[in-house]
Order: C-alpha cells, then structure tokens, then sequence
C-alpha cells in the first residue's frame, strides 16, 4: 500500500482512509504493509492492529516545487519498497497506490517486480482545479492519466467519482469499483457530558445546527448563513461553523449585514475529539456542497446520529436517501434548505427517524469491514485475471 | 554479457555529445560479441527496431507530455526506462546483466532497477550540473545534483572521458578516485577499455 499521507502525517483525507482501509483488511485476511513518509516522532518501523507501517526518508533537500518533491520522494519510497518485496521472498502479491502521489513508484514497481497494480483515485486535478489551466496542472493529470491506465482496477469513492474520472482520464467505466469512503462509527459512541460539552456552543433553549467543513466557495456555508434569516423566523437556533478557509471574513461579514451575527458561531478550526462530540451534540448537521466528489462529513454525522441536511450533488445524492436517512435539498438554495433545517429542528419524530435511518446505514455500508471486504474481492479479482496472462514473459522484440 | 545503454538521445535524436559516442560505443560492443540493447528517449520514432551491425534500439517516450523542467520530464520517463529494462530483463531470449547509464537522467532508473532486479550499472558521466549551471544553488540544480551524487554512490564504476572530468567528480561530489575510470573515446582502444570495465564489474546472476 503506497500512501504519501498516514497517521499521524494528516494532510488530506487519504490518511484517515488509507489507515481505515488497511486496519480493516488486516482483520479480513489482508496482509498489508504501508510504505509512506516519514513524520517527526514516528517510527520508521510500526506495527498498527496488524498493519506493518514502514516511513521511508522523504526527500528533504530543496526541491523547485511540490511535484518535483514528490517524484523525489517516490524515488527513495520506490527503493525502500522493493528491497522490502525482494526480501519478502515472493510473499507480496498487489500493489495498491493512492492517488498520483505515489505513481511514479508505484508504476515503476509494477513493471520491475512484475506486480499488479491497483490504484484508488481520491480526486483528479482536473475536479480541484475546475479544468486545467497551466503545464503544471496538466503534468499532474496526465500522471493521473498514466497510473488510471497502469492500474489493472481503478477504485473511486462514489458512482459520481467513477463518471468522473472515466470522463476526465478516458478511462473505460468498466474498469472502475466504486468502493464508498467508510468511518469508525464506533468511535463515536464513548460516552461524554452533552449538557456541559453543548453548554460551549448554545444556550439549552437554542437548537444546535452544525456546519464542518472547509470555508471554500465549493462547500457551500455561504448557503447556509443566507438561509439563517428565515429558520430563526421559526426556530431559536445557534449556528456552529467549524472549519477554516478564506471565506471566513465573507461569511461573518454577511451574517452581519443580515444582523444574525449574534446567532453564528466560528470556531474556526478544532481538534478532532471536539469535531466528534458536536456531531453528537448537534440538533442537526448541514452540508450544503456545492460539489463534492464523496462527502465524508456526512458519514462522521451519521455515525454520530445527528440528522442530516445534504445538497443534493455529487457523492452526497449516493450516500444520503432522502426522507430514509437525511433530506436532500436543492443545491445552492437557501429557501430549500431553510425549509429542511427548519422541518427536521421542529418535527422530533421525523428527525429521530432520520438518525436511526442512517446510523443504521452506516453501520452496514460504510463500515470498515464491509469495505474492506470489497476491496478483497478486487484484489482477488486481479489477481486471478493477472495470473491466468502471459505477463511475465515480453513477447514485442 | 548481455548490456543495455540507457541514454535520453541516440542518432537521430541527436542533442549533444552522448548520441554519437551511444551509438558508435554500441556498434563497437557488437563487433565484439556481446548483446547490447539500448533504451533511448525518442518522441517521434518511437518503437522497437534493429539497427545497423546489430543493435537493437527500443526508443521511448514520455506519457506525460507538459512538464515544467526537464528535471520533472526525467522523473517520470523514469518509469519508462523501468518498463522496457524490465522486460529485458523477463524476456525469454536472454536477461540483462550491466546496464551503462549516459548522464544523470537515467540515474533514477538505474537506481530503482539495481534495488529492484540487482542489476548493477555502470554510470558514464558526460557533464555536471555545476558546469551546466554555473554557480547555481536553486532547488533545481540542487535536485539534480542530487541525482548526479545518487549516480556515483549506486554505480559500480564510473567512466570519466577525461582527467579534469574525473577530478571535478572528486572535487564535488567527493567519489573515491578509485571508482573513476579515465576513458577518452577518441583514444584508439577505448572500447575494449570500457569492455574492461564492464567485464571487472562481472555478471551477477539474479
């Protein structure tokens, strides 16, 4: 498993998933060894619930900029990889790479130790950038291009990912799994003070409504502040804004111009036991994205029981069935979501509804094991039709 | 022995020096017997072919095609170097036994197929970044001259064309002289010198 990002080096959402991902495999018969960057205070050498974590010395010289750093870096977790499989004696059969941040060592190694090759695409640079403009950004799709054609199965989070990608890497859509991004709802469950933690955030006659997630235009708070107006017309109700981003100064300015500022609350950014206690402490959670490729804030709020608002778009529209496990409302709509927040803060029964539909969800699809799971029967799946070829022997001279 | 000659130009791609002595140095190991492949970079005849006096040629290409330095383009045709080597050495008609790596770009390569299929190489070293670059410290020459050390640490010998060339090597990059060959190609037994030095590194087996 080839991961720039693990535990605890946290960048983006690939170490939480690739720590998930691999713990559970481990426990399904999986043995998986992690090749990732080294992190100060960590171990070279770790063993994780079964999972053999190695850190190999990421490039730290100068480097003219990020993608050449990183292909640096590949090269020195390509070495360390492949002495590791030399000296596994044949006893390590796939390569799983995630993402185009760890290609070039992972195509490399295909091809010198015959391996084949699974790759999970996280997102494409084409979908973070809205389109390429510059050389730079066009390296790094046709790198993402080269490891999607490389891989024997490319693996996305959600049926939208998969359309995507097919579209953006002309990839056949056949050759794509859509496995879902899972959570450790168990986590969620230890017992806390809610009276005293909730106490922080809103006052006991003030319903708690809770918005996690980057302040960018694409996640869509800007939404939610524009709808604040017409819940408070029907509901007291603190509005929780946790995260950071360069909207920040945007939205606190608007929710003063619509004199609710007393009513909006940014923590800016907190610490992941807080994050996992307001889910558990919020009266409902909204996530009103204007794009997104999976949405795993709505899985955390699942696993935490709080009732979900969703825009309709994207990975959110597969993960959330409206009136079952969430509402869906129209994206970019104020009045839709207004509506939805302010139905689900004054129907309880509609709401508890919401919550035992979707823990329940949660606990049978996102589930770790159950993910897990189905990455095994991709892996076999490759692993049988790759055997069964002439691979190891070249026949174009 | 069998050898395979990785280098980013060979005739008709000629850009420098390391074309002309790529080929004539491969048609000379020919004449002597010993089976030499090389693996050149080449965008538009790209493909397989066999050559004069019995070379084979297989010239790749780089998938991706915008970059922003050619420190970037080289990283990644890296993995193409990877893929042919790779299959040489699977092949059935025969393995690969010493690669001779032109230049710093095939340095990464090289690299990864010695840790990968413990086939040693030999580094032939026609310039340095600090002549390229004069006096430059940004990353870029530094990332490169990082893989020009990476060359000289992993290589079982180098070839040198010159004494200068050899002492600027020990100078920077501070390679013990005895692991510097002194290989003029415009002496008249150069070949059989450079075939000397292969044949001291040896074939290892796999």
């Amino acid at each position: 498993m080839l991961s720039w990002e693990f535990p605890p080096r946290i960048v983006g959402g690939i170490a939480r998933h690739v720590d998930g991902l691999s713990r559970a495999l481990s426990k399904v018969g999986v043995e998986v060894d992690v090749f990732t960057c080294d992190f100060p205070g960590a171990d070279a050498e770790e063993q994780v619930d079964g999972v053999h974590v190695h850190r190999i010395d990421s490039y730290k010289f100068p480097a003219p900029d990020f993608a050449s750093w990183n292909y640096m870096m590949n090269l020195n977790m390509q070495r360390a990889a492949s002495e590791f499989i030399r000296g596994s004696n044949g006893q390590v059969d796939i390569l799983h790479a995630h993402d185009w941040l760890s290609a070039t060592a992972a195509m490399g190694m295909k091809h010198m130790l015959r391996l084949p090759l699974v790759a999970t695409i996280h997102s494409t640079e084409y979908g973070r950038r809205n389109g390429l403009h510059t050389p730079y950004q066009r390296m790094i799709h046709d790198m993402e291009h080269w490891l999607a054609y490389e891989a024997w199965r490319v693996i996305c989070c959600s049926e939208y990912m998969a359309s995507h990608v097919s579209w953006a890497l002309g990839l056949p859509r056949e050759k794509v799994d859509v496995i879902p991004n899972g959570v450790d709802w168990k986590e969620y469950a230890r017992p806390y003070d809610r009276k005293n933690f909730r106490r922080h955030f809103a006052s006991p006659r003030e319903k708690l409504v809770l918005f996690v997630g980057r302040l960018v235009h694409e996640k869509g708070a800007s939404v939610l502040v524009e709808a604040i107006p017409k819940i408070l017309s029907r509901v007291d109700a603190k509005f929780v804004i946790v995260g950071d981003g360069y909207m920040r100064d945007q939205l606190i300015s608007r929710a003063q111009a619509l004199h609710v500022e007393a009513k909006v609350y940014t923590t800016g950014f907190l610490d992941d036991e807080s994050v996992k206690l307001l889910f558990r402490t919020a009266d409902v959670c909204v996530v009103p994205s204007l794009y997104e490729p999976f949405g795993i804030v709505a899985l955390e709020a699942m696993a935490a029981k709080a009732p979900l608002v969703v825009s309709d778009v994207g990975g959110l529209s597969e993960i959330i069935e409206h009136d079952k496990t969430g509402v869906k409302i129209y994206a970019n709509s104020p009045d839709s979501l207004a509506w939805a927040v302010t139905r689900v803060l004054t129907d309880t029964r509609y709401a508890d509804t919401l919550r035992n539909g979707s823990y329940e969800q949660v606990q049978q699809v996102y589930d770790w094991n159950t993910i897990a799971s189905t990455t095994k029967t991709v892996y076999e799946r490759v692993l049988e039709e790759s055997r069964s070829g002439n691979w190891k022997i070249l026949t174009r001279t | 022995m069998r050898l395979a000659i990785l280098t980013w130009e060979y005739p008709p791609r000629v850009i420098g020096e390391i074309a002309h002595y790529a080929s004539s140095l491969a048609s000379e190991l020919t004449k002597r017997d010993l089976s030499v492949r090389v693996v050149a970079f080449d965008d538009w005849a790209t493909g397989v072919r066999d050559e004069a006096r019995g070379v084979k040629v297989f010239r790749i290409d780089n998938p991706v095609k915008s970059h922003i330095s050619i420190l970037t383009w080289a990283l990644t045709l890296t993995i193409e170097f990877e893929r042919i080597v790779s299959d040489l050495y699977y092949a059935r008609d025969g393995g690969l036994d010493l690669i001779d790596a032109q230049e710093w770009m095939t340095v990464p390569a090289s690299v990864s197929i010695k840790r990968a299929l413990q086939i040693p190489f030999i580094f032939t070293v026609h310039s340095l970044e600090d002549h390229r670059s004069w006096g430059s410290s940004d990353p870029l020459s530094q990332a490169i001259k990082n893989l020009e050390w990476l060359g000289f640490y992993e290589a079982e010998r180098i070839i040198a064309k010159s004494a200068w060339m050899k002492d600027e090597v020990v100078r920077i990059y501070r390679v013990p002289p005895e692991k510097i060959d002194i290989i003029n190609p415009a002496s008249s037994n150069w070949t059989n010198r450079v075939v000397a030095v292969y044949s001291g590194v040896g074939a290892k087996e796999a």
